[in-house]
């Protein structure tokens, strides 16, 4: 069996959400979909099977951040990608457990400004100290996305020019008609908070 | 630039009356550019290391997040100076791994090449500014002699010999000539040539051994916790390395070896560098016999990048370098990660050097092989 197949069964026994990865489109072999208190107890089963972290950081959507961790194997061939959503903005350190989420947990919080709470030492790091509410990668709010729109579908996967091109046609084909109900649509899409 | 704090700006503890603050860097010869390590000593002995990063930050990744990914290329070969065709390819490699592009085989093997051409120049600047941290002027001099060929020929064919931006999504800016190959054996030959003379100039150097071996011990447990890779973990006696643990590209088409330590030493760190030279001019050599015909570019329609992830580590100089991008279908990356290895590496200092001397922790340092723009992004 190999390590990505037993890992799977592991996480999975622990009512952690993990599927095998297509490593030919995505580049890791493991994917984990977190919530956002079962990360410390998955770093903790990583460091049990000898990973490595590879790295942290985040993504911003509109219903929060995604933090997202990555780890690699030294003997096996075997990535796996971690995502876990928070939507307060706050998500508990792992740097006990793997000490180089150290740094890149202080280097996330520069520039999302994502609190990683139990921290031992959130200072800036990378940023000037005058500079460090400036959290240069946020978006404006133009250019948010829901996490949907970010995430793989099996849809997109496919086709991908097309089916853009199907949707922009969709567009202006409904607008036509009916641009009353497309407006309401939109508003319908966006969630109430955004942080 | 305000004042930055540090964790020890104040020793108030009376009994700790004897220990003192010292400032290293940003502009300290042994730091390899702009890093600043505040030290808190106790005589000789550094007993508290804070690392003070951000002198050359440029924010690459929020540029990549502003223009389409097509205008990325160039701060690709800006990120690390000493080896920046690993960069290119690893960016292009995700792109193509994103969108199902087929790379012909001519354009691979011109990778390798290439990639492998700037490995060696960047092992052989780490290695020389290495020695030079440590007293011996003379063994830089002679490497960048070798250094100045290899730039020469990379010139040759990418029109530049630091920054370089060659390959593409698809395949390579430009093809290889006969000329190329003919200065690429030549070079071959020639470091393959001057590997005795390094062994009596430095690596035999008593002064060299004493300043290296048992200094900076790093086990391999450490560089797990840490996410060390490259020659600072291989030099720890685990032979990992992308170029075999997860194959892209050619490399499964070539034999070659991965270069150990067994102390986990600085030494051991230097040996594995000098040692993978051998191994880079073999995949060179390897690359050049089998070189195919052929197209050196595929044709590539316009690019989207689908919604989802993707992420591609390479084989960089100085470690594991990870692309991770997050697409949302238009042609701009939603977000883009870059994973550098020296950052990484450079994170473990702290517990390695601490309670050491402060000659010692120039040592260790420098056996990082650390690129300081490259850890600021």
């Amino acid at each position: 069996m190999s390590l990505s197949t037993e890992l799977v069964k592991i996480l999975n026994a622990v009512e952690i959400k993990a599927v095998e990865a297509d490593y030919k489109k995505q580049g890791y072999h493991v994917e984990v979909l977190l919530n956002k208190d079962q990360v410390r107890d998955f770093s903790k089963i990583m460091l049990e099977k000898e990973f490595y972290l590879d790295f942290v950081t985040a993504v911003h959507i509109e219903s929060g951040f995604q933090a997202v961790y990555q780890f690699g194997h030294f003997e096996e061939s075997c990535h796996v990608n971690a995502k876990a959503v928070t939507k307060d903005g706050t998500i508990h350190t792992i740097c006990d457990i793997f000490h180089g989420a150290n740094w890149h947990e202080r280097e996330t919080h520069d520039f999302y400004g994502l609190k990683f709470t139990d921290h031992p030492d959130l200072r800036v790091l990378i940023l000037d100290e005058e500079d460090a509410d400036l959290n240069p990668l946020l978006k404006k709010e133009n250019k948010l996305k829901s996490l949907e729109k970010i995430t793989r579908s099996e849809e997109s996967q496919d086709k991908p020019a097309k089916s853009v091109k199907n949707k922009a046609a969709a567009k202006i084909r409904e607008k036509k008609a009916k641009p009353e109900v497309k407006s309401e649509d939109k508003q319908d899409d966006k969630p109430a908070e955004s942080s | 630039m305000g004042t930055l704090t540090t964790r020890f700006s104040t020793i108030q503890d009376p009994d700790e009356k004897h220990k003192f603050l010292l400032n290293m860097g940003p502009q300290h010869p042994c730091t390899h550019g702009v890093l600043r390590i505040v030290l808190e000593m106790d005589g000789e002995y550094a007993m508290g290391i804070d690392p003070i990063l951000g002198y050359g930050h440029r924010m690459h990744e929020k540029m990549a997040e502003c223009r389409q990914w097509s205008g990325f290329y160039p701060n690709t070969g800006r990120i690390d100076y000493g080896g920046a065709i690993p960069y290119n390819h690893g960016y292009c490699a995700l792109i193509e791994r994103m969108a199902g592009i087929e790379v012909p085989e001519r354009a691979e093997y011109i990778r390798v090449i290439t990639v492998e051409l700037n490995r060696i120049a960047s092992h052989f600047l780490g290695v020389g500014a290495y020695v030079i941290d440590l007293g011996a002027f003379t063994p830089i001099l002679y490497m960048f002699d070798d250094r100045e060929d290899i730039l020469d020929a990379l010139e040759d064919i990418t029109g530049s010999r630091l920054t370089y931006c060659h390959h593409r999504v698809g395949g390579v800016s430009k093809d290889i000539d006969d000329l190329f190959i003919k200065r690429t054996r030549a070079i071959i030959k020639n470091i393959r040539s001057r590997f005795d003379m390094y062994d009596r100039l430095v690596t035999g150097n008593i002064i060299f051994q004493k300043r290296t071996k048992d200094v900076g011990i790093i086990p391999v447990e450490m560089a797990r916790r840490y996410g060390a890779t490259g020659p600072v973990l291989r030099g720890s006696g685990l032979g990992f390395d992308i170029r075999k643990n997860e194959p892209y590209s050619v490399y499964p088409e070539f034999d070659f070896d991965i270069p150990t330590g067994e102390n986990g030493d600085a030494f051991d760190r230097y040996m594995v560098r000098m040692l993978e030279l051998e191994q880079s001019l073999r995949i060179i050599e390897q690359a050049l016999d089998k070189l195919p015909d052929g197209p050196v570019m595929a044709k590539v329609k316009r690019v989207k990048l689908q919604p989802g992830d993707c992420s591609f580590s390479v084989e960089a100089a100085r470690g594991m370098l990870t692309y991770y991008l997050v697409g949302d279908g238009s042609n701009v990356p939603y977000k883009l990660k870059i994973r550098v290895p020296s950052y990484s590496n450079l994170s473990l200092l702290e517990e390695l050097c601490k309670g050491s001397l402060i000659a010692d922790l120039v040592s260790a340092m420098g056996s990082l092989d650390l690129i300081i723009p490259e850890i600021d992004r």
